[in-house]
């Protein structure tokens, strides 16, 4: 219950800050969509499919821990934050080529969202993945058992909305012109 | 063993298929920002499958979908309220 009204929360806190940026948008859109055409949007397309990914193992990690297989559940956490992982690498090349490019927060309206939201996003992924590896650390313990394994739904739980904010992230920023 | 092949059929079959089709509706998004498609039915094809994706996330993956109807109506309500207004800023940006 107590995740719920967090996940709630924290979506609430996003969905303001991506219709800011829509309807910040509607008044610069010459500025949006010449800026947008510099983002990587292979990187955008790639990490969606990881965190999808990574989603999808979480939910084997879920199944595996409803059978009692704590090893099998700690398994699918790592190949999670492992893609985790993965996604934030990508991220930071990203970061990279535009801090090398000389964009940051004050460059224009555009760059001041995408890197103000992304950043925000990467803060979560990042929280998620050390969520994600205290519950893979006791379910390798074995403190998960098929009846009682609440905090592997709780990480989950998590986890899916940090890949539901990247799934509405991506298009918005990278693709809607 | 039963129970195992149970839940596998009622609930990791059917993550794998939202899975398979999370990665053929981001095929799609990702080729229509690649061939810089814009305007305003392609934007609203783009937010409906962004739609369908958070509703699959959210009904199979975080299960909400076998909870309380109150839950899935909060949630529902996000995607409808963020897409429906991401919608409406995209048509006033076209005035």
């Amino acid at each position: 219950m107590a995740i719920w009204l967090f996940i709630y929360a924290e979506l609430l806190a996003f969905g303001v800050f991506f219709l800011s940026y829509a309807f910040a948008r509607a008044h610069n859109v010459e500025l949006f969509n010449e800026s947008q055409q510099h983002l990587n949007r292979e990187s955008g397309a790639i990490n969606t499919v990881v965190l999808i990914t990574s989603s999808y193992f979480v939910v084997r990690a879920v199944a595996a821990i409803r059978e009692g297989l704590s090893r099998q559940c700690a398994h699918w956490l790592s190949a999670a934050i492992g893609l985790g992982g993965v996604f934030l690498v990508i991220k930071l090349f990203e970061f990279h080529a535009k801090f090398s490019a000389g964009i940051s927060l004050s460059t224009n309206t555009f760059y001041m969202f995408y890197l103000s939201l992304t950043i925000f996003h990467f803060m979560h992924v990042i929280l998620g993945m050390v969520i994600l590896a205290a519950v893979m650390l006791k379910a390798r313990r074995g403190g998960y058992t098929a009846e009682h394994h609440t905090g592997v739904e709780t990480g989950a739980s998590y986890w899916h909305m940090v890949d539901l904010l990247w799934i509405i992230l991506f298009p918005l920023v990278y693709v809607i012109r | 063993m039963n129970n195992i092949e149970n839940q596998r059929s009622r609930f990791i079959r059917p993550c794998t298929r939202v899975w398979i089709a999370l990665l053929v509706l981001t095929g799609i998004t990702y080729g229509i920002g690649r061939m810089e498609l814009g305007g305003a039915q392609i934007v609203m094809l783009v937010l409906v499958i962004t739609f369908i994706k958070g509703e699959m996330v959210a009904g199979f993956f975080m299960g909400l979908r076998k909870t309380s109807l109150l839950w899935r109506a909060i949630m529902a309500s996000w995607l409808v309220i963020v897409g429906g207004g991401i919608a409406i800023a995209y048509l006033v940006g076209l005035k």
